[in-house]
């Protein structure tokens, strides 16, 4: 029995000790970067998507590409198409190609396919996370082939930022092989072929990726030979993975508990980079009371958005701005700001005949209770301490916040509309996208009333007709005009406060240069991006002094650590990923960890048990004496 | 003969129960899979596109009609199309079935000839320093809970050490045979452990207080009486006191296959119990109802095994059986 047993035991150490090099026997000259993603992303299949999943477009674009890129800027760069011009009355746009492109399979890219993107998009009535682009406005109505280089779209409205969106955003597919399926949406196994700088080889599903680089991009070949991508849900396994040396970059933003910790570590290092999210904090505003926006602007001038800043985000992030959008987006009111005066608030309401009860909760004049309920991601540690944060920053105004942390697709049920009523949610913490913020018409679609196709119905259910009148005009003006309106919208939305936004995190990723250090900051996209892969960008800002450029090695699987370095990232806080746009991501555990710190409770128990162990090896020697082993 | 025929009536009576509380139990939850397909923020749906977004996962129609075709595809064995995978439920689960069983199954076995060894060895020489010693440990080692365990491993072994990978099943990258194999093995080591240290107290306990009656027995003494070893005594000892251990290691395989839910999401291995956890928190019906379906009829398969292999074990139990009752 010992002998079977120390001969397993032998087996087990010898493939310990003897994989790592086997491992490292196939090493070449190749550049590999291996990324753990904090989500599966199926086949990224452009058609299934799941809606504005932080990281879906970025990764995604890996291996397609749009016409233009990117979408966060007014003026994004010619991509697959060399420029676009609009029509007189900006409802069709002549957009001309690059000359040479080919798709991952050899075929040639062609005006064809461009428009069979839109077309097939349209004609599945646009599924998935890119859909929006033909069914909403711009509403997409036909387009026509001029050669194979030229392409003419037309909108059913006049549209001034067609570069940014959907030009900017749309991943353009092949027509040659999706003209054949008869539903996308069921496809989501299959390899992808795009036109990008990496070409996908492999794809486990929910559990990895490999792409490779495609050596004949049109903007030259990627700096990178191979991106191995395992999918690592857990926050705690992926940091710890990068201080291993298994993983060189995470796709998660980096909890601030661990900022320290990484920086101390010479073998990652930390790059900063625009994400364009906003955590905010949403009223429904067609329940009692929360329907004043006397209400609801007391609570706006009460929130200290600063301390949610410092405590939340660690104090990488901006506060919040009363005028909803991102300061980073093309369309963000010129001056911005958060006005705090919680004795204003506080005059306001007793003006307005909100008088203070015998619990020290207001009361309105009808006699509805200032008393909510706060609905936050319970997978989202942020957003429970943003929570915790409001209900007390409210509490001195006679308001009376619970916070209640629900499963996403519980509190898409409670802001969801019921067929005899409005939702049934008081409030609730959520992300705000980097693509909803980029968008020029994100008020119109989130906050217009009753809302383009029933958005702003569920997001927040804010009736105003002149803050409407402004964004429907604002939607088919050139952009100068187009801002002058969106400006004016923003204005009324800061004054009745449908919604407070908290902070503007920062996006924040460790990597290990020693892998590779070409990582930039796309703005409004982070690092995570095609333009950190490419020669042009890449190379160009990041020049890293304290680096060597030494030959790029396979990592060693063991890596010494400094003594004082990063203990573990337990509390790490795991960014939204409960995104405006659909708590309905969370489910690939992009949200994540329990955030729990247990700091003297394991070296406590560690200790009882090494205590146990060291009794027990102990007797066992000394009975060894009495009694005879076989 | 009537034994099994009421054995097997029991059963059945409990998977109807089973099939049932599978389909009515996702359904309890508050939302539903709408909130994944077309997630608020992207507008409300009216009832005639809800319903076709439903109809595509065979869930349109009221509950009542549902539950019709959900048994219809049960009969079919046809268990409907993920939602948030987009295929089949079938092939969703088989990419999976298998990790799950190399890790469970490694648990199930290292735990119960650990906790066999331990146990045994505890019992033995009860109330001994040693069997103070060892209970105290393992009962310790018990009440910790499993992502508390799993991720001390991974930080002494992973991130300290570097002895093993932090994460998954196997390589993302290409490997020949050999190569591959050890990888795997490698990736199993910590997860297996976790989920064996959080298996090992029950067939621990069994195994001991089983040793410690058996003991007591009348043969025992009347063998050492007639002067037996202490080596031989203990042979006899542990092979009737097996019995009571080997329903307790069946058994762990159905409740070790709900712990590693936890296991598997501290170490992102590909299992069942992370996919089920997914699935719920998608409100994902159909790939629910199949990872569900699939953990009650192990669990049921696990009890039918026990009842129809003990008295092969234990001919004492055969004998009552015979005679009229048992279990």
């Amino acid at each position: 029995m010992r002998k079977i047993l120390s001969a397993l035991l032998a087996a087990l150490l010898l493939s310990v000790f003897l994989s790592p090099a086997v491992a490292n026997a196939q090493e070449d000259e190749e550049v590999v970067v291996r990324i753990g993603l904090h989500a599966a992303e199926k086949n990224l299949n452009p058609f299934i998507s799941p809606t504005a999943l932080p990281i879906t477009h970025d990764f995604t674009m890996l291996v397609y590409d749009t016409l233009f890129w990117s979408q966060a800027t007014l003026n994004p760069e010619p991509w697959l198409a060399t420029g676009a011009e609009p029509s007189d009355d900006m409802r069709t746009w002549t957009v001309s190609l690059q000359e040479g492109i080919e798709w991952h399979d050899g075929m040639p890219f062609t005006a064809e396919d461009v428009a069979f993107t839109f077309q097939y998009m349209s004609d599945l009535g646009g599924p998935g996370r890119y859909g929006h682009h033909v069914t909403d406005h711009p509403t997409y109505v036909s387009s026509e082939v001029i050669d194979d280089l030229t392409i003419a779209i037309t909108f059913e409205d006049p549209l001034s930022t067609f570069t940014m969106l959907p030009g900017g955003d749309l991943p353009i597919v092949p027509k040659h092989i999706w003209e054949g399926v008869e539903d996308p949406t069921q496809d989501a196994t299959s390899l992808a072929i795009g036109t990008g700088p990496f070409r996908m080889t492999e794809y486990v599903p929910n559990t990895s990726y490999v792409l490779e680089a495609n050596e004949d991009y049109f903007k030259g070949a990627p700096t990178v030979d191979r991106l191995v991508m395992p999918v690592v849900g857990d926050a705690q396994a992926a940091f710890a993975g990068l201080q291993t040396g298994e993983l060189d970059f995470v796709t998660r933003n980096l909890p601030a508990p661990l900022h320290d910790p990484v920086n101390a570590n010479p073998d990652l290092e930390i790059v900063d980079g625009s994400r364009m999210q906003s955590l905010y904090l949403m009223f429904n505003t067609r329940k009692p009371a929360l329907n004043d926006p006397v209400v609801r602007k007391a609570m706006s001038l009460t929130l200290d958005v600063q301390q949610i800043v410092d405590i939340v985000e660690g104090g990488l992030g901006r506060p919040g701005n009363d005028t909803w959008t991102h300061p980073d987006s093309e369309f963000a009111h010129p001056t911005g700001g958060h006005e705090l005066d919680p004795e204003a608030a506080i005059a306001n309401l007793d003006a307005a005949g909100y008088t203070v009860g015998a619990d020290g909760v207001r009361v309105s004049p009808d006699g509805v209770p200032l008393a909510f309920d706060l609905l936050v991601n319970a997978a989202a540690p942020p957003q429970i301490r943003a929570g915790e944060l409001v209900a007390e920053q409210l509490e001195p105004l006679g308001v009376d916040i619970t916070v209640e942390p629900l499963d996403a697709p519980a509190i898409g049920a409670a802001r969801r509309p019921s067929p005899d009523g409005p939702p049934t949610v008081d409030m609730f913490i959520a992300v705000f996208e980097s693509h909803a913020h980029a968008d020029p018409d994100h008020l119109f679609f989130f906050f217009n009333s009753p809302g383009h196709g029933g958005v702003g119905v569920v997001f927040s259910g804010y009736a105003n007709p002149d803050f409407d009148a402004l964004l429907a005009e604002g939607l088919t003006k050139p952009v100068a005009e187009k801002a002058e309106l969106i400006y004016q919208a923003q204005e009324i939305f800061a004054e009745e406060a449908p919604a407070v936004t908290l902070s503007y995190p920062n996006g924040r990723w460790a990597y290990r240069p020693a892998a590779y250090d070409g990582w930039i900051d796309d703005p409004g996209h982070g690092v995570f991006t095609k333009r950190s892969f490419l020669e042009e960008y890449a190379n160009v800002s990041e020049p890293e002094p304290e680096e060597e450029p030494e030959p790029v090695e396979e990592v060693d699987e063991v890596v010494e650590e400094e003594p004082e370095d990063v203990e573990e990232p337990e509390d790490t806080v795991v960014e939204e990923t409960a995104t405006d746009a659909g708590d309905d991501d969370d489910d690939e555990g992009s949200d994540d960890d329990d955030g729990g710190g247990f700091p003297v409770l394991p070296v406590a128990l560690g200790a009882v048990v090494l205590g146990g162990g060291v009794v027990f090896a102990m007797n066992r020697n000394r009975d060894k004496t009495d009694t005879v082993e076989d | 003969m009537n034994r099994y025929a009421r054995i097997f009536g029991q059963y059945l009576l409990v998977v109807a129960a089973a099939v049932v509380l599978n389909f009515a139990l996702p359904r309890l939850a508050p939302g539903g899979p709408i909130e994944y397909l077309a997630p608020p923020a992207d507008g409300t749906v009216s009832e005639v596109e809800r319903e076709e977004i439903l109809a595509r996962y065979d869930l349109e129609g009221s509950t009542g009609d549902q539950f019709v075709s959900y048994m219809e595809n049960l009969v079919n064995g046809d268990l409907g199309t993920s939602i948030r995978e987009s295929r089949p439920v079938v092939e969703v689960i088989g990419d999976r079935v298998l990790w799950s069983l190399l890790l469970v199954g490694t648990a199930v076995i290292v735990s119960s000839v650990l906790g066999v060894m331990l146990g045994f060895a505890a019992g033995w020489r009860r109330g001994s320093r040693r069997d103070a010693s060892i209970l105290s440990g393992v009962l310790a080692v018990d009440a910790l809970p499993a992502f508390f365990v799993g991720l001390m491993l991974l930080l002494v072994f992973s991130v300290k050490l570097g002895w093993f990978p932090v994460y998954g099943a196997v390589s993302a990258e290409e490997m020949d045979g050999f190569a591959r194999v050890l990888d795997i093995g490698r990736r199993l080591v910590l997860p297996a452990t976790t989920l064996t240290l959080v298996g090992l107290g029950s067939v621990f306990v069994v195994a001991r207080s089983a040793m410690i009656s058996e003991t007591g027995e009348d043969y025992v003494f009347m063998a050492r009486a007639k002067g037996l070893d202490e080596k031989g005594v203990r042979r006899h000892a542990r092979r009737n006191a097996l019995l009571p251990v080997s329903t307790v290691s069946l058994l762990g395989f159905s409740t070790l296959v709900g712990t590693a839910t936890i296991v598997e999401t501290v170490f992102s291995y590909p299992g069942l119990g992370s996919l089920g956890f997914a699935a719920v928190r998608s409100r994902d019906y159909p790939l629910l109802q199949g990872v569900f379906i699939l953990f009650a009829l192990v669990a049921i398969a696990v009890n039918l095994a026990n009842d129809l292999l003990y008295p092969l074990l234990d001919p004492r139990v055969r004998q009552a059986g015979s005679s009229e009752n048992d279990s």
